[in-house]
């Protein structure tokens, strides 16, 4: 019930009615806040307010001379009677007396720690809740840098991926031409090849066709004439030596 | 005298204030919230899922009979459970109603508990009679024990506060009866104790 939860005020003068406080199921107001400590008192029971009232009229020893006006009074008009009641009262007094002044203030501790450890609990579901928050926002800037970085990454990473491209489409390209250039070689030495057969072929059609054209009179001629040369050579040879 | 049961009747209600609906509270209320806690949780460690049922009622007599027991301490007030009629008026209704809830539930577990394991066969009869005396003086002692104690304590108070009381004139003696008077009445503030007895027992005749 968050609604209902409440932390101390420091505001001690506020008093509080407790009778008629959110009974009905239908009240949403906001509790007005408890004073942090009780009422003041002095020697335990009487309250300090009775000490201020009087004061003006009577000074410090007023509510003194008061209690012990009543008591006299009492006693006296026989208002109050002492009987064996009263020592047992008187016993019983000084027992609680020994009590509370010896234990008090440790009882006392010991329910201010139970509601410090209540309220320690809520804090620290408070206190882990607002660190883990915490640490969540830091966890998301740090990814948003990261996206941001990320967007380099993938820039970085859309180049390395472009230049394999390139790279791998120029190797293929080389291959390409390489290939090409190899299939036009070949082109080129098959026409070659054929040129020079056909050459060869010609050269010796040419050849056997001259060599089957000389007739044997045309052989004899040409043998004759061979023969006439020699001598008209050997004569100049002759001529040249001698000379 | 002073009408003194004007007091006897209002101041008692300072005693306990209604559990506000805060989640932090005062120091007493704290206290008293802590203690009926505590005292509940140990009530009910021994009792399975049936035996919570009798959370509230335990719980709210233990409060009753302490208090009632705790503010006739005090000097001029009456304290109900010295009345032998009141004490058992509140043991024979619960006791019956846990007699009679076991029956109806588990008839033969509760018969069974009549006999104690491993009796020797001959002393079977004489040992449900006696078990079953047993079982029906219970009642009778959780209210006398009640009032024997608490009538005993107010009475030996009395007695002694008379006493010293009337010796008050020659001193002496009257130290000694003092302090005896004293140590009775921290000894009487277990008067708790008494109540603590009381519903234990109430607690321990449960086998539901």
């Amino acid at each position: 019930d968050l609604d209902k939860m409440l932390f101390f005020s420091q505001n001690d003068e506020l008093l509080v009615q407790l009778s008629h406080l959110h009974t009905s199921p239908n009240s949403q107001a906001p509790v007005p806040a408890l004073p942090e400590k009780g009422g003041k008192t002095r020697h335990g029971i009487i309250p300090e307010e009775l000490f201020q009232l009087l004061y003006p009229k009577t000074g410090v020893t007023g509510p003194y001379m008061l209690g012990a006006g009543l008591l006299t009074y009492i006693l006296s008009k026989e208002i109050y009677i002492i009987n064996h009641e009263t020592f047992a009262a008187a016993c019983m007094g000084t027992v609680i007396i020994y009590g509370v002044t010896k234990f008090g203030p440790d009882v006392a501790a010991f329910a201010d720690k139970l509601n410090e450890e209540k309220v320690q609990k809520a804090q620290e579901v408070k206190d882990l809740a607002m660190t883990s928050l915490a640490q969540a926002i830091q966890d998301e800037k740090k990814e948003q840098w990261r996206a941001e970085g990320r967007q380099m990454l993938f820039e970085a990473k859309r180049n390395n991926v472009a230049m394999l491209l390139e790279t791998n489409r120029r190797e293929r390209v080389h291959m390409v031409t390489n290939e090409v250039k190899k299939r036009l070689d070949y082109q080129i030495a098959l026409q070659t090849l054929h040129r020079r057969m056909e050459q060869e072929h010609m050269v010796n059609w040419v050849e056997k066709n001259v060599v089957t054209s000389i007739t044997p009179q045309q052989e004899k001629a040409s043998i004759a004439k061979c023969i006439t040369d020699l001598k008209v050579l050997a004569k100049v040879q002759q001529a040249k030596t001698t000379a | 005298g002073i009408p003194l049961i004007a007091l006897a009747l209002t101041l008692p209600w300072i005693l306990f204030p209604t559990p506000s609906t805060r989640w932090l509270n005062n120091r007493l209320i704290t206290l008293q919230g802590w203690f009926i806690n505590r005292f509940t949780q140990q009530l009910l460690l021994p009792l399975n899922l049936g035996g919570h049922k009798w959370a509230v009622l335990l719980t709210s007599l233990m409060l009753f009979l302490i208090t009632l027991n705790m503010l006739g301490l005090l000097p001029y007030t009456f304290t109900p459970t010295t009345q032998l009629s009141l004490n058992m008026g509140l043991a024979v209704p619960l006791w019956l109603a846990t007699v009679i809830i076991g029956m109806r539930n588990q008839p033969t577990a509760a018969l069974g508990h009549l006999l104690p394991e491993g009796t020797p066969v001959p002393l079977i009869p004489v040992l449900i009679i006696i078990e079953t005396i047993s079982l029906f003086i219970r009642p009778l002692a959780l209210g006398v024990r009640l009032t024997a104690n608490l009538t005993a304590g107010h009475l030996l108070i009395q007695l002694i506060a008379t006493a010293a009381f009337v010796l008050l004139p020659m001193m002496p003696t009257v130290a000694i009866l003092t302090s005896i008077v004293l140590f009775l009445l921290t000894l009487l503030e277990i008067a708790v104790a008494m109540i603590q007895a009381y519903v234990f027992v109430l607690l321990l005749s449960l086998y539901l």
